[in-house]
């Protein structure tokens, strides 16, 4: 190689690495944005804030966010029935262990703890996204004043407010020493201690009565409304003790708000889209089915274990089976009012309530719109059979039936694991129902016998209008009490003499009409305790129910501390600065 | 020895006085070589034993160039040479020896045999040196031990072969590999560099290389000598060179075959210690029953008094035995009969013995200026779980030309590997795995229904559990597919005489591709009828460029300098694809395609992602020895990472390191007991970066099943945002600070070698992403860089060769110890959950003062004897006579001092401490090798020990969780009122307190001793065929253990968090990992 040839390659060589590394130092190459994400500045706008507001709602019904349990249901299954006198966990004994611990109250197990912790993220994430909302909405106001009109903005921050409130309430009842967490907050291991939850709660619903609309926007049934906040005002105070408050809340609701009970009971747990948002409906988790999501993971997600087992059309699982007590409780008079009012032996019965037993059976008829059992027509699925039930000698004979679609309804998932107990069958958080029960509780504690009284007969009344019937197609799932197609039960629903005679009558006769419309609907435990008679009621259901189902023998005993839940451990320790955990965990856990 | 050689051009080694003189003249020669430009010769020769027998491989390299060849299978070699110059020769297991060839045209060198690689020419990053004048801490696999073993991937055969080095893998064909480096160093992502011909990769498999190209591999153990790979090296490096023929001309081509064909079999399966009679298992049944004081369920055996086998298990009423169904009524998938089985063995079912071939062919050779390597290699490994299969076909081509003052050439590699039947380890929990399943199976469940089809554990009692072959069935179209091309181009050029100028570009590119099915199971308790299938497809493409000078020079007749200075950038990214359909019209495996008309169009589903990072580097570094006494080498790395926070991305990393060759010192220069003594001391900083890309800014997201919502009840969904992941602007580099104190000693004239290295290396601005509480929500937590970990240890390796007669026979040991603390986790808490394994918890802490990945739990100390015994505890959910105990722990501090003194008389989650760590006290590898004549024998002893292993499948064959099957001798050694001394709390299925607390009973020791690989080899004499070698081998042969489970070996579960790989927080769990292998094999090396 002569030495012209030398030199033009040592200049080659230099050059090469020259580009090399003027190419490379220049601050672009390492500059990579994320792949496939949005970032906060795409999200400022109009659309942006309404996207965020709707993730906000969808976290109503998120147990698939939170992991493989069942602990944050939109129906509370497992915290408001299982724990209480109108349910067992059900399926077989190895299944879902961690429900069984919750069911036998030992809530302090690593087991139960798992599912406590889902029902607390569950609940959080609904607070975070609803803060999400008015955080971003607050940005783009400023960023962008017109970009999103005066009543939009009300209605955003209203919405956003009431679902503030409703998922701290969710933890409130859990729990109720909670941290409340609001859009400026950025330390999330704030304490609990000295937090009044419910005084936030009730500011956030009252800033968001003054906020929404008296009818949804653009006229979306999900959405909450100026009435859908009061009503729940109303439930917040009666919850927490404040039945005079309740009491002209819940009143103003009655008189002055958009609701009204279902004409029959078919109508209140329904998959038939026509029938779905009925007047009756305050608060409901909107499922949806074949809305071109994969897994179905919009529908009635939280319910999916709560279907007859595999010889049923369903296939899958068996859990949350109702008590022998609460199918007891359904037993009537001669004159049709309940049994457990006037008869102590009313839950004597211990074999199996078949159609065959209790063809002559004076009943009342939303048993049978609440509990399968074995040759009773099941919606417009045919007769409830043994072999849907998974282990009879273990969860008893009988099946869960309210947040069951019907047939005919077509609201079934096509897709999803075991899709077939899937469906975009509405789950409802609030009814009016409901309202109107805790109303009447308000009366009571008041003194206004007669306005409770009315109210108890007026739920009464709607009780009476259809019962479960041949269920053979849409038509006769609901048929008229008396009909002559009905061979299973002699069903009657007979009115309370108004005004109730006394307080303690009164008291009974509302907290009895409470459990039979609102069975197995996630309430139970949550009233046994605001009653305040919690220990002894399921003290004495496990005397007598743990001879029926042995299993219930290894329960431990209902102690005072049981009447909060144990926040859990996780976060407790997540709370932790400086080796102390700012979260208090609650008496006796 | 060196009787063929003239003395003073032996360059150490010397013994006494002589070879100090010879040394200084040796220095001197050099000095001369390497300033005059002098005339180029070809030279020839022939490299040898003592004995006359070729040295074939040998690295033959021209000093102070890149010139280099290898002798060819008879030992001869030739090379084109400055006729002043000096040949180096090395090669692995003999000592170096560098020769002057003094006009010479013949130079035939005898090499002696050494114990270790002291001497051999080592690659450390962007450029070569001698083993002696390595200052850091750097060990060489023994390639000869390596390859003994048939694993599919390398980095399973390198356990035991390098201290400080630990691989823990799974028997699964093509699973992957977890090789830590002195330790664990961060909360994620572990894994070392790679270095692969010079192009970096961050691989955890390393399928795709075929272990019989690899010609060495070099681990960079601490930062002095891995911070010239600065940025990701946090972790070690391990610098894989593949074979080159070196040009300079090696003659003709050789053609080289080498083969081996095997069978596997599982190292022990469970129906060694399971229950396999259904009689048997209706006995632990009946008294778990009994002694709950419940009646015994008689739907499947009957009076439990006089169990009988059914005649089926389904239908079944759930009441009584089922004896009779008519079987006119079966129809699939429908109505579904399933007769009862007197015993099951589902073992059997599953597990048997998998074939194993390796076939490689090779093309090596070269001329004057060029020289070249064609490999192919095709691996076939059949699992030992039914229809589980590993293929893979590789084809290497290196090649190497020289022109005047240029060298070019490539090194790259193409593979295809298919991996058959989706069963391998676990993904999530225990009972996901074929393992798992198979523990999940009662005996009484037949195998299939009278219809053929398979049958399950249907019926009330019987769990819900799946089939293992039948998921190992449906499985086994399930295919994936990699197709990788991995290598570099490379040009050299000499500017001048010691000045050379490199450019290496670097090219990875990986393509995936993964089928699955999904079957309908109607035959489970929760039956399914919906089946699927998803496609999922995956590109990676990196590209690195490197640009080195390197100048070598000597300065009067004892000071030897190296500089390096280089430049380097890299880019990566991927694309990720998924899709799927469910509700099948056909499961004919031809229309398996995600296509409207095949499925329920409504279910067809598709998403994509991506990631993109890039990298760019500067470093340097300067090796300064005089007169090989004292040696002084440091270096200087810049990193810029697209990852990190655009006013933090640039990190810093120093390093240097200082060696005394004390066998030069006047004291020690007589011994004649000690040959060389070497003191190394170094300290470096090295980088992190691997965390996903985009983690510096919040992002936010969507998706159907989370954000979306039918807020019109019309069954419509509407879009919902939320923030998926909090960004954090000012991420930096990780830094991981080391320390290395290291003696190499070789003394029994040349016989015996040590080395060992002490070492302290801290991690500094850990990046992980501590978990946020729940009011924060579930977006991603923020990835900071806060927590600080430290491991210390020791590396020792220590080796001895001998002669019996005409025979050598050799010995090596090497043993790793290390100790990792967490210091510091995120400035809040003191300490952070690992991810969840068991059904019931936290198995894993992970808290500053204890190691990574500690297990977490209640302490039991025995069973409650008695109602007094339960009486005087503490309170305790559940107590009960025969029930697990569990120790109160002082959780009280009465005096305020800050450390607990008092118990609180109650059991809950305060009483939970460690009960365990997965990290061993001690890991060592024996390697023993005997030649005599035309044999020669080769043995490999590993062990580790002081590891526990956390036994989650305790929580199936112990506790009975989900109705399985237990353990035999639960049977003979359950607590009762008479046997308080037992292994197992008593059988009682009210008791879901024992197992269902996570506590030191599911802790076990995991120490083992298990003889590795055994082989014996044989020479055909030449007469019959020519250089030709046969052997037969055996690997896993036995194992020695305490431990009982399955197989102590276990692989890191596969897992990941937010921001990385976090594997080393789930290690030692044994959650149902395919167990090793015992492998026989019979091998072929030929050439020609």
């Amino acid at each position: 190689m002569n030495a012209r040839n030398r030199s033009r390659l040592l200049r080659g060589t230099a050059c090469l690495i020259l580009v090399a590394g003027a190419t490379y130092a220049c601050s672009d190459f390492l500059d990579t944005p994320p792949q496939g994400a949005l970032d906060e500045q795409t999200l400022a706008n109009k659309a942006g804030v309404e996207g965020t507001l709707i993730a906000a709602y969808r976290a109503l019904d998120w147990n698939n966010g939170v992991g493989g349990g069942w602990g944050n249901s939109a129906s509370n299954w497992v915290w408001g029935s299982v724990t209480s006198d109108d349910a067992y966990k059900g399926s077989e004994a190895s299944d879902q262990p961690a429900a069984t611990d919750i069911e036998l109250y030992n809530w302090s197990t690593g087991n139960a703890d798992t599912y406590l912790n889902e029902k607390w993220r569950g609940s959080y994430e609904g607070v975070v996204r609803a803060n999400a909302t008015i955080r971003l909405l607050n940005k783009v106001v400023e960023e962008k004043p017109a970009e999103i009109s005066e009543a939009d903005q009300d209605g955003i921050r209203g919405e956003a407010l009431f679902l503030r409130a409703h998922y701290h309430f969710e933890a409130w009842q859990m729990w109720a020493n909670i941290p409340y967490y609001t859009e400026d907050d950025t330390d999330f291991r704030e304490t609990n201690v000295g937090v009044d939850a419910v005084a936030n709660i009730l500011s956030d619903l009252d800033e968001a009565i003054g906020l929404l609309p008296a009818t949804p926007r653009y006229g979306e049934v999900g959405r909450a409304t100026s009435w859908t906040a009061k009503a729940f005002k109303g439930r917040v105070q009666v919850s927490s003790g404040d039945y005079a408050g309740g009491l002209t809340t819940l009143a103003e609701v009655r008189s002055g708000g958009p609701y009204a009970l279902e004409q029959d009971f078919s109508r209140v747990w329904t998959g038939f889209a026509d029938f779905s948002n009925g007047s009756e409906t305050i608060l409901a988790y909107q499922a949806s089915s074949n809305d071109g999501e994969p897994n179905g993971n919009n529908a009635n997600y939280g319910e999916r274990l709560n279907f007859p087992h595999s010889g049923s059309p369903f296939g899958c699982c068996g859990f949350h089976q109702p008590t022998q007590n609460m199918v007891n409780f359904f037993q009537v008079d001669d004159d049709g009012l309940p049994l457990s009012v006037t008869d102590p032996n009313w839950n004597a019965r211990d074999d199996n309530l078949d159609a065959a037993a209790s063809a002559t059976m004076r009943l009342d008829p939303r048993l049978d719109w609440t509990v399968g059992r074995d040759g009773v027509p099941f919606k417009d699925w045919g007769p409830h059979a043994a072999a849907w039930i998974r282990s009879p000698s273990y969860g008893g004979p009988y099946s869960a039936k309210k947040a069951i679609y019907e047939s005919s309804s077509g609201a079934v998932s096509n897709v999803g694991w075991v899709n077939t107990q899937l469906s975009s069958m509405n789950i409802h958080i609030y009814r009016y129902a409901d309202a109107l029960l805790l109303l009447a509780e308000a009366n009571v504690e008041a003194g206004s016998l007669a306005d409770a009284c009315t109210i108890v007969n007026e739920i009464r009344t709607r009780a009476g209008v259809a019962a479960q019937g041949p269920g053979t197609g849409a038509a006769d799932i609901a048929v008229p009490i008396d009909d002559a197609s009905i061979t299973w039960a002699d069903y009657e629903i007979g009115l309370y003499p108004c005004p109730f005679a006394n307080q303690d009558y009164a008291r009974t006769a509302v907290r009895t009409e409470r459990r039979l419309e609102l069975a197995m609907e996630g309430h139970r435990f949550f009233d046994l305790r605001r009653w305040g008679i919690a220990e002894q009621v399921i003290n004495a259901y496990l005397a007598v129910e743990a001879g029926r189902r042995s299993f219930l023998s290894a329960a431990a005993p209902y102690a005072a501390r049981h009447n909060l839940y144990p926040i859990p451990i996780i976060q407790l320790e997540l709370s932790q600065v400086e080796g102390v955990n700012r979260l208090q965990q609650n008496t006796g856990w | 020895m060196h009787s063929l050689l003239p003395s003073p051009y032996l360059i150490r080694k010397g013994r006494g006085h002589l070879a100090r003189v010879v040394g200084s003249t040796l220095m001197l020669t050099l000095l001369l070589c390497g300033t005059a430009v002098g005339q180029q010769a070809r030279v020839s020769g022939f490299v040898s034993t003592a004995d006359g027998t070729p040295v074939a491989g040998a690295i033959v390299g021209v000093q102070k160039t890149s010139v280099r060849t290898t002798t060819d299978v008879a030992g001869r070699y030739s090379v084109t040479v400055p006729t002043d110059g000096v040949l180096v020769f090395s090669a692995i297991g003999f000592r170096a020896l560098a020769v002057g060839v003094s006009g010479r045209t013949t130079v035939d060198v005898i090499m002696e045999r050494a114990v270790a690689v002291l001497d051999e020419i080592i690659v450390t990053g962007y450029t070569e040196q001698r083993r002696a004048d390595v200052t850091g801490a750097v060990s060489s696999a023994d390639m000869g031990s390596v390859n003994k073993e048939s694993s599919t991937s390398v980095l399973q055969r390198l356990d035991g072969a390098v201290s400080g080095v630990t691989v823990e893998a799974s028997g699964s064909p093509g699973s992957r590999t977890t090789v830590r480096v002195r330790g664990v160093g961060s909360f994620q992502n572990n894994d070392p560099l790679y270095i692969i011909d010079g192009t970096p990769t961050e691989d955890t498999y390393l399928n795709w290389l075929n272990p019989n190209d690899i010609q060495s591999i070099q681990v960079l153990k601490d930062a002095s000598a891995a911070s010239i790979y600065g940025s990701r090296a946090s972790n070690g490096v391990v610098i894989i060179e593949t074979k080159k023929t070196g040009r300079g001309g090696a003659g003709g081509p050789v053609l080289s075959i080498d083969s081996r064909l095997g069978v596997s079999s599982p190292v022990r399966g469970y129906d060694d210690f399971l229950i396999l009679d259904a009689l048997e298992y209706q006995e632990i049944v009946k008294r778990s029953y009994e002694n709950a004081g419940l009646p015994v369920p008689e739907n499947i055996y009957g009076d439990p008094d006089n169990p009988t086998i059914p005649a089926y298990i389904w239908p079944n009423n759930g009441v009584s035995q089922t004896t009779a169904v008519d079987e006119a009524s079966y129809s699939f998938p429908n109505s579904l009969i399933m007769p009862g089985s007197p015993g099951t063995n589902w073992w059997d079912a599953v597990f048997g013995r998998g074939l194993v071939s390796d076939v490689n062919l090779g093309l090596a050779g070269g001329g004057v200026a060029h020289a070249y390597n064609v490999s192919f290699n095709y691996l076939n490994q059949d699992g030992t779980s039914a229809f589980n299969r590993f293929q893979r076909a590789s084809l290497r081509v290196n090649t190497e030309f020289e022109r005047g003052r240029f060298t070019v050439g490539e090194n790259v590699a193409v593979s295809q590997e298919q991996y058959f039947g989706g069963m391998g380890d676990p993904g999530g929990y225990a009972e996901d795995g074929i393992m798992g399943k198979n523990i999940l199976m009662q005996p009484v469940v037949p195998v299939y229904d009278i219809g053929g089809n398979f049958a399950a554990g249907k019926a009330v009692g019987l769990g819900n559990q799946a089939n293992p072959l039948k998921a190992a069935w449906a499985n086994k179209d399930d295919l994936g597919k990699n197709l990788k091309v991995f290598g570099n181009a490379f040009a050299g050029f000499r500017l001048m005489d010691g000045l050379q100028v490199q450019t290496r570009l670097g090219f990875n590119r990986l393509e995936q591709e993964q089928h699955a099915y999904n079957p309908i199971s109607p035959e489970l308790s929760e039956p399914s009828f919906s089946d699927g299938i998803t496609e999922n497809y995956y590109t990676f493409t990196e590209w690195s460029w490197a640009n080195t000078l390197l100048y070598a020079r000597q300065l009067g007749d004892r000071h030897n300098f190296n500089v390096l200075l280089g430049q380097a950038a890299s880019a990566n990214e991927f694309r990720a694809n998924g899709s799927g359909i469910n509700n099948l019209l056909t499961t004919d495996i031809n229309a398996r395609y995600i296509q409207d008309a095949i499925g329920d169009a409504a279910s067809k589903n598709v998403s994509s992602s991506g990631g993109k990072g890039a990298i760019l580097s500067y470093f340097g570094k300067v090796d300064y020895n005089f007169a090989e006494r004292y040696y002084l080498s440091a270096t200087l790395r810049r990193d810029g990472s697209s990852r990190l926070g655009p006013d933090s991305r640039w990190g810093t990393f120093p390093a240097f390191s200082f060696g005394w060759r004390l066998s030069k010192e006047g004291f020690l220069a007589q011994s004649q007991f000690f040959t060389n003594v070497m003191l190394r001391f170094g300290y470096g900083v090295t980088g992190n970066q691997a965390i996903p890309a985009g983690r510096i800014v919040s992002q936010f997201g969507g998706d159907r099943g989370d954000t979306y919502y039918d807020v019109g009840g019309s069954n419509t969904i509407a879009a919902g945002y939320r923030q998926t992941s909090l960004g954090n602007p000012d991420l930096k580099w990780e830094e991981n600070r080391s320390t290395n104190l290291g003696l190499d000693l070789e003394f029994l004239g040349g016989a015996a070698n040590l080395v060992l290295d002490v070492y302290q290396r801290s991690t500094d601005n850990l990046l992980f992403d501590p978990q946020t509480p729940g009011t924060a929500g579930i977006a991603a937590p923020p990835i900071v860089n806060v927590g600080e970990m430290k491991n210390r240890g020791i590396d020792l390796s220590l080796g001895y060769t001998g002669t019996i007669g005409s025979g050598n026979w050799r010995v090596s040991f090497n043993g790793s110890h290390y100790r990792n603390e967490i210091v510091r986790i995120d400035g809040v808490q003191d300490f952070f959950y690992g991810p969840v394994a068991t059904r019931f918890g936290n198995q894993v802490i992970n808290q500053v003062g204890h190691p990574i990945g500690s297990f977490y739990g209640l302490e039991a100390d025995g069973f409650f004897e008695d109602d007094a015994a339960v009486t005087d505890h503490a309170t305790q959910d559940g107590a009960a006579p025969g029930r697990l105990r569990f120790v109160d722990q002082l959780t009280v501090d009465t005096d305020d001092d800050g450390v607990p003194d008092e118990v609180d008389g109650v059991i809950n989650a305060d009483d939970r401490v460690i009960v365990g760590s997965p990290h061993p006290d001690f890991t060592a590898g024996l390697d023993m090798s005997l030649e005599i004549g035309a044999f020669d024998f080769f043995a490999t002893v590993f062990g580790s020990f002081g590891n526990d292993i956390w036994d989650v499948q305790k929580e199936f064959y112990v506790f009975r969780n989900f109705s399985t099957n237990v353990r035999r001798d639960l049977l003979t050694d359950s607590w009762t009122p008479e046997n308080t001394d037992a292994k197992y709390p008593r059988l009682d299925v009210n008791d879901t307190f024992s197992g269902q607390q996570l506590s030191s009973y599911y802790v076990e020791d995991g120490s083992y001793v298990r003889l590795r690989t055994l082989q014996i080899g044989y020479r055909i004499p030449d007469k019959w065929i020519p250089n030709t070698r046969v052997y037969v081998q055996a690997e896993n042969l036995f194992t020695l253990t305490g431990y009982s489970g399955l197989d102590p070996t276990l692989p890191a579960a596969n897992i990941f968090g937010a921001a990385g790989d976090i594997r080393d927080q789930y290690r030692g769990v044994d959650r149902g990992s395919y167990p090793s292998n015992k492998t026989l094999s019979f091998g072929v090396s030929t050439r020609f």
